[in-house]
């Protein structure tokens, strides 16, 4: 483990340049330097085993629901309970990191979940089967705790990259899930063992995945470029956090009506990209008849625009920026979200296989690339509340997932169809509310900037990031 | 480009909705023509991987001979009933074959020999794989093209008579109830075991 270092004592060397707070000013994604590299690859690597594992449910979903004895309902139930408890979970993330540090809370939290898939291969009722989706959901909250973990490893010029980057490759376990554990389902089977054992014994893997990425991080990282936060002074660590305290800060940042709206909208990307992960295996499996490992593949394909499109809408918002400033941020952001709508009201109306895998992937790419958008946007709503803003947008896109999911795909009310086309005119709608974003001193979708109040806006010291 | 693709799916789906866009057999167009019954009774419960179900069929006496001379395959399948259906859209009764997911098993599939009069018979053991649910047993007829041309079935047309019920595997074995506790157990001993040296370490540091 990493020695401590002293805040003001000599000065450490650093692979990459770093500010004054010790946060690195660059961003080399195949680096290993520790502590910042190092930091970034442990994060992304442990929030991806975390999504794999929640979603490696749905691409065996067609055993699961005849061994289990499942209905269309407990199935929609356990979708939506999966996505609940991230909600409050994402929430509690926040003031947990404060508090251990983002090291010891990633590592406990994915300790404590791998449990749960464990316990997953000994389910044998729907409520065993719900209860478990519903806690092995607080996984997700891990995404709270690397978009942390990366804030304070990086400073302000490269975080909404580096934050992209780590979300992005970090969902794509979602669809690597889809790809691997129909194929390790297969290979199982194949050695002659019963498909209703088969599915128990695949899930060993991506518990065990989650177990040694959490040892990892426990091993080789750290919370801080200094040091961890059991060893960093009281003094450094008053420095850094509010000297109000949290209760003022979460209050800040609720009161915040940019946060809400952002949460909204990103409960309808982010929310809409979770809801699909879900029923998009299934929806493939029962409406063009392919197979479980077919339809995991095109499951996956949805999800792996991911490696790409979040970082790069990234690299799209900074260069809006450079041009028009925050107004071509939420411009780019309200129309690659309304286009991702627009995509999927068209895979609902597409009827041959080819042209509905063609549709989904442009979907995801601009789905995804919403999401990337949003987190952009987000740093420079509140600096002293960022963590509380992060958490507020980050449980609306599961709230949105709740939602979406109770809504349209529990239980037999409406055909998979149907449920994507309302999905996809909420999603329309509620993307409307990015108009009323406005910052005085950089203007909104459809105002200019006010510059007689800016200055008395910076005295309210909310401290925006440039 | 919008009104075109409109255009296009509207067309395929046109295509789709009719009967004989791709010859597609619908359920309703079979003849009852095969006889078939099963061994287990109303109420029976069997068990998947140990019990057996004899399943016979032959063309339908009341019929003449010549009936089914179109036969060439016969496959005897164990179906849903409409209990084990309800809330559950994966095994749905549609009326076109090819979408129809009512019949999920394969007892046994030959060929059909017209010329011999005499009663088929097939004893088959429920396979593992066969998930707990109440059944009943029905025997598609094809033709040469590899098309259903006629149907025979265990149960009455409202499919309320003369179901039986298996109990599946439950997948469980006791060798993987003991690694996924000592695996749980590992996790939890490594976490409690870095705080204890977290702790360790402080207060060695103090």
């Amino acid at each position: 483990m990493e020695e401590p270092e002293e805040l003001g004592g000599k000065d450490v060397e650093f692979v990459l340049p770093v500010d004054s707070d010790k946060k690195a000013t660059e961003f080399r994604l195949f680096f290993l330097a520790p502590p910042h590299m190092r930091t970034f690859h442990l994060a992304w690597l442990s929030l991806f085993s975390c999504f794999f594992s929640t979603f490696a449910i749905p691409p065996l979903q067609p055993i699961i629901r005849d061994d289990l004895n499942l209905t269309d309902t407990d199935i929609g139930n356990a979708g939506i309970a999966s996505f609940t408890s991230s909600i409050f979970s994402r929430l509690a993330m926040g003031p947990i990191c404060d508090l251990m540090g983002p090291r010891v809370a990633t590592a406990m939290l994915s300790l404590l979940t791998a449990l749960l898939i464990f316990a997953f291969s000994l389910a044998s009722s729907p409520n065993d089967f719900i209860l478990l989706r519903f806690l092995i959901g607080f996984s997700l909250a891990n995404f709270v705790s690397n978009q942390f973990w990366m804030s304070s490893m990086f400073s302000g010029n490269v975080v909404g990259l580096v934050n992209g980057f780590a979300a992005g490759w970090a969902n794509v376990g979602s669809g690597a899930t889809q790809i691997f554990m129909p194929l390790i389902y297969s290979l199982i089977t194949s050695f002659g063992v019963a498909s209703f054992t088969a599915w128990r014994i695949a899930f060993v893997v991506p518990a065990v995945f989650q177990v040694v990425t959490a040892l990892m991080v426990l091993a080789y990282g750290q919370d801080l470029p200094q040091g961890n936060y059991s060893s960093v002074k009281m003094k450094m660590r008053e420095n850094m956090s509010s000297k109000e305290g949290l209760f003022e800060d979460l209050f800040h940042g609720l009161k915040n009506y940019r946060g809400w709206i952002l949460g909204l909208t990103y409960g309808f990307c982010f929310g809409v990209e979770l809801t699909v992960d879900n029923v998009i295996a299934q929806y493939f499996y029962d409406r063009f008849g392919v197979n479980m490992q077919v339809a995991g593949t095109i499951a996956a394909c949805f999800v792996f625009a991911n490696c790409f499109s979040r970082p790069f809408r990234g690299v799209l918002s900074n260069v809006m920026a450079k041009r028009f400033g925050m107004r071509g941020r939420l411009w780019s952001l309200w129309i690659v979200q309304s286009v991702a709508a627009l995509l999927c009201i068209l895979l609902e109306r597409t009827n041959s296989l080819m042209s509905s895998v063609v549709v989904m992937c442009a979907f995801s790419v601009f789905v995804q690339g919403t999401s990337g958008l949003t987190f952009e946007v987000v740093p420079f709503i509140s600096k002293r509340s960022l963590g509380v803003i992060s958490g507020m947008t980050g449980s609306g896109g599961t709230v949105g997932a709740v939602v979406t999911q109770l809504l349209l795909f529990s239980g037999s009310k409406f055909s998979k169809q149907t449920g994507i086309s309302l999905m996809d005119l909420m999603m329309f709608f509620c993307t409307l509310p990015i108009s009323l974003i406005y910052f005085p001193q950089w203007g909104g979708m459809l105002c200019g900037p006010n510059y007689i109040h800016s200055s008395s806006f910076a005295e309210h010291n909310y401290h925006l990031l440039a | 480009m919008d009104s075109r693709l409109l255009i296009v799916s509207s067309l395929l789906l046109l295509c789709l909705s009719g009967t004989t866009c791709h010859g597609s057999v619908l359920f309703s167009s079979l003849k009852r023509t095969l006889s078939v019954h099963a061994s287990p009774k109303q109420g029976a419960k069997l068990k998947a991987g140990e019990d057996k179900i004899t399943v016979t069929w032959d063309l339908n006496n009341t019929l003449p001979a010549s009936t089914d001379d179109q036969y060439k395959k016969v496959k005897v399948k164990l179906c849903f009933a409409p209990i084990s259906q309800k809330d559950r859209a994966w095994r749905k009764t549609e009326n076109e074959m090819k979408r129809d997911k009512t019949c999920q098993f394969t007892i046994v599939d030959r060929a059909y020999d017209s010329s011999a009069k005499t009663e088929q018979r097939f004893d088959w053991v429920v396979e593992r794989d066969v998930p707990t649910a109440t059944y009943f047993v029905r025997a598609y007829a094809y033709d040469s093209a590899g098309a259903e041309v006629a149907y025979g079935q265990t149960t009455d047309t409202s499919k309320t008579s003369n179901l039986f019920d298996v109990q599946g595997i439950t997948g469980r074995h006791v060798s993987l109830d003991i690694a996924a506790a000592s695996f749980s157990a590992f996790s939890v001993l490594t976490l409690f075991g870095f705080f204890f040296n977290e702790k360790r370490k402080a207060r060695a540091g103090k």
